[in-house]
């Protein structure tokens, strides 16, 4: 299939574009104007397409020839703004551009933050509800893009007939993003980690790369939805603790129990913070709840729907993330491709 | 019986206009009846989150459909003057997020047709209401700090990252007006000018780059001789850290705010020993900003408008202005000598 990647040189796109090649698709990826690429490892194979979502008044081009759309770009830093102009607007005008199109297959990268995290409790899977007006705004910018991005994802699709598939990723780690906002609240060389025993939603940005070329290939995927998670989640502890080992920091760890935590940040918010959403997030309960709930989590959908499993073990996710640089990951089968 | 509520509508459902919505919403004699975007999941994420009773992506059949008492256009510059001109085509009265337009003739044009209609244009001054300006401002007033000589309003803001005005992906709209990015901010510097001295009469103005980057101009500095004191502007991007500092000097007092905070402090003439007025000075102002740091802090966690107190103040008073029919508290006049001066600010060539 040709595919187009937007995003594609992002922490995961990067990754997306290996997995797609390894399996044999064509890949256009879609950069912004002002990107680097170098150091991406890509082969020549890859075609770059150049154009910002926000602004580029012509995007229809980029849809030329393509068969399915992998959508990852999302603006991550920056104020509110930024982020919904990033995200959501950029989807609007990009979706727009696809219905001038005959391409009609559509993968979208949405996120755990999209789950109403105050109404899950036990095991959180695709069937989980999703946060919505008006608790919506007391969450993070990002929560708040995200959920728009795949609200207006899934009208276009429903509008237009795509086959839509929704990916949710838990906490994508790697090499250079092994750290995760659910480590808990640093303070100079002192971590308090709230909730110690708590598992949290991994998964290693080679594995979750691969379940999105998965899902683009196998006609099974359609009109799901599905988590993306490696297993049960490795506990906040003893990941921090390798963290800190794999990256040769010496640090104090002091654990608090997550409900106590929880109690009080519960209380501060209600009386003394008068619900004030302009709080650091770890004073807003709703968004405390959505970086270090305790839950269980599965690839349960993923495993039984398309035969999905993680390539990498933990191990190997720790020895990728944090050993000397590799190739990616090894190919299946005889799909190979060669530099040319 | 109580007057009916005001309709408010809203163009351009970005940054600024979330500073709008809150302060409508907790407004009494206010009903938000529309918001407009180009984008229709901006338009109604902002309908959705502050309860606006509807949203459109088209400002004519918004103003057509709605007829709204009031419309506020916060979209970027570019895009004001035909977007206020079809508000008060249609009756409203307009507030406008600054710099109102791009050129002296669009805001000419817009103040002679709120004056043929009555309609208000008020441009958001938001500085000139913030509590440090107003306080200021009774001093002046209660005779307390004699008559204002200068004032000088410096602007320290790190304008030079990727994202915002220097984003190297998608061009920030300011940038094509003369003075690029720097020009989104000389009306809050004109606007405290002409607050304290007065309309001008002549300004010169330097402006320069210090750093390679997609911004025409990143430092700005001008002298203002004005009807009734003199003024020094100026904007930085390099000088950090961020601050928004206006020293007013009278013949009595001086004094000093960070409008960025709440900052203000005031050193005065005193009478009793001359060695110990610094150091009557020196307590009284570290006093002030003690107390001014800590109700920073203790604002930011109790929520609120934050460093857009003045925008409320501002669109409070309009809102009872309006509802009232009294003079609302920026003046066509006054919007009119403010955009004069930015227009005497302005580079007359590109760098």
């Amino acid at each position: 299939m040709n595919v187009l990647v937007t995003g594609a040189n992002g922490f995961l796109g990067r990754h997306v574009v290996s997995a797609l090649l390894a399996r044999g698709h064509r890949v256009r990826a879609l950069v912004r104007p002002a990107a680097r690429l170098d150091g991406l490892g890509w082969t020549a194979s890859v075609e770059i397409f150049r154009a910002d979502l926000r602004s580029t008044r012509e995007l229809a081009p980029a849809f030329e020839g393509i068969d399915a759309l992998v959508h990852l770009a999302a603006v991550v830093s920056g104020g509110e703004d930024a982020q919904f102009a990033g995200t959501v607007t950029g989807t609007e005008r990009l979706l727009t551009a696809m219905a001038t199109s005959p391409c009609r297959r559509l993968v979208l990268a949405s996120s755990f933050s999209v789950y109403d995290w105050s109404r899950i409790h036990g095991t959180l899977d695709e069937s989980s509800p999703t946060e919505a007006a008006p608790d919506l705004y007391e969450r993070d910018a990002y929560s708040i893009a995200k959920s728009w991005q795949e609200r207006v994802t899934r009208r276009f699709a429903e509008k237009h007939g795509w086959d839509l598939t929704v990916l949710r990723p838990g906490y994508i780690w790697g090499r250079d993003h092994a750290f995760v906002a659910a480590l808990g609240q640093q303070i100079g060389k002192t971590y308090l980690v709230m909730g110690p025993l708590v598992r949290l939603p991994f998964t290693h940005v080679e594995n979750c790369a691969d379940l999105f070329a998965v899902a683009v290939g196998d006609p099974r995927a359609s009109g799901q939805t599905f988590n993306v998670v490696d297993g049960d989640g490795e506990r906040v502890w003893s990941y921090l603790g390798s963290y800190l080992r794999s990256t040769g920091q010496r640090a104090l760890r002091i654990p608090i129990p997550w409900h106590l935590a929880f109690a009080l940040i519960r209380l501060a918010y209600a009386t003394i913070f008068r619900r004030n959403p302009k709080l650091p997030h770890i004073l807003v309960p709703c968004r405390f709840e959505s970086r270090l709930k305790p839950l269980r989590y599965t690839n349960r959908r993923a495993r039984e729907l398309l035969g999905w499993r993680p390539p990498l073990d933990f191990e190997a996710c720790l020895a990728r993330s944090y050993g000397a640089p590799r190739a990616p990951l090894p190919l299946p089968g005889s799909l190979r491709v060669t530099d040319p | 019986m109580s007057a009916a509520p005001l309709k408010a509508a809203l163009i351009g459902a970005g940054q600024i206009a979330r500073q709008h919505l809150s302060c409508l919403r907790q407004l009494p004699g206010v009903e938000l009846a529309a918001v407009c975007d180009l984008s229709p999941a901006v338009a109604e994420c902002a309908a959705e989150r502050y309860g606006v009773r509807s949203w459109f992506t088209d400002h004519a059949a918004m103003l057509r459909e709605v007829r709204p008492d009031v419309v506020h256009v916060t979209t970027p510059p570019t895009s004001h003057y035909r977007l206020a001109l079809d508000a008060l085509q249609q009756g409203a009265h307009v507030v406008v997020e600054k710099p109102a337009t791009t050129t002296l003739d669009e805001i000419e044009g817009l103040a002679r047709r709120a004056g043929d209609a009555g309609r208000a244009l008020i441009e958001d001054y938001n500085y000139l209401f913030n509590r440090a300006t107003r306080e200021i401002l009774r001093r002046i007033e209660t005779g307390e700090f004699g008559a204002v000589v200068h004032v000088d309003v410096l602007i320290c803001l790190s304008i030079l990252g990727p994202e915002g005005f220097a984003d190297p992906n998608s061009p920030h709209p300011c940038l094509s007006m003369a003075g690029g990015a720097i020009a989104d901010f000389l009306p809050h510097l004109a606007s405290l000018a002409h607050l304290f001295v007065g309309p001008h009469r002549r300004a010169n103005s330097i402006w320069t780059k210090r750093a390679a980057s997609i911004l025409p101009y990143d430092e700005f500095r001008a002298m203002v001789d004005a009807e009734r004191g003199t003024a020094t502007l100026g904007f930085s991007a390099h000088a950090q850290p961020d601050a928004f500092w206006l020293r007013v000097f009278g013949e009595r007092m001086q004094a000093t705010a960070n409008l960025f905070e709440s900052r203000v402090t005031f050193n005065r003439l005193r009478t009793g020993p001359k060695p110990l007025q610094p150091l009557l000075n020196g307590l009284e102002e570290s006093r002030a900003i003690r107390s001014a740091a800590i109700g920073t802090l203790w604002r930011k966690f109790r929520g609120g408008p934050g460093a857009y107190e003045g925008l409320f103040e501002l669109i409070g008073r309009s809102y009872r202005a309006l509802a009232e029919g009294s003079a609302p508290p920026v003046s066509v006049h006054q919007v009119l000598e403010v955009n004069r001066l930015v227009d005497d600010l302005k580079p007359r060539e590109r760098a």
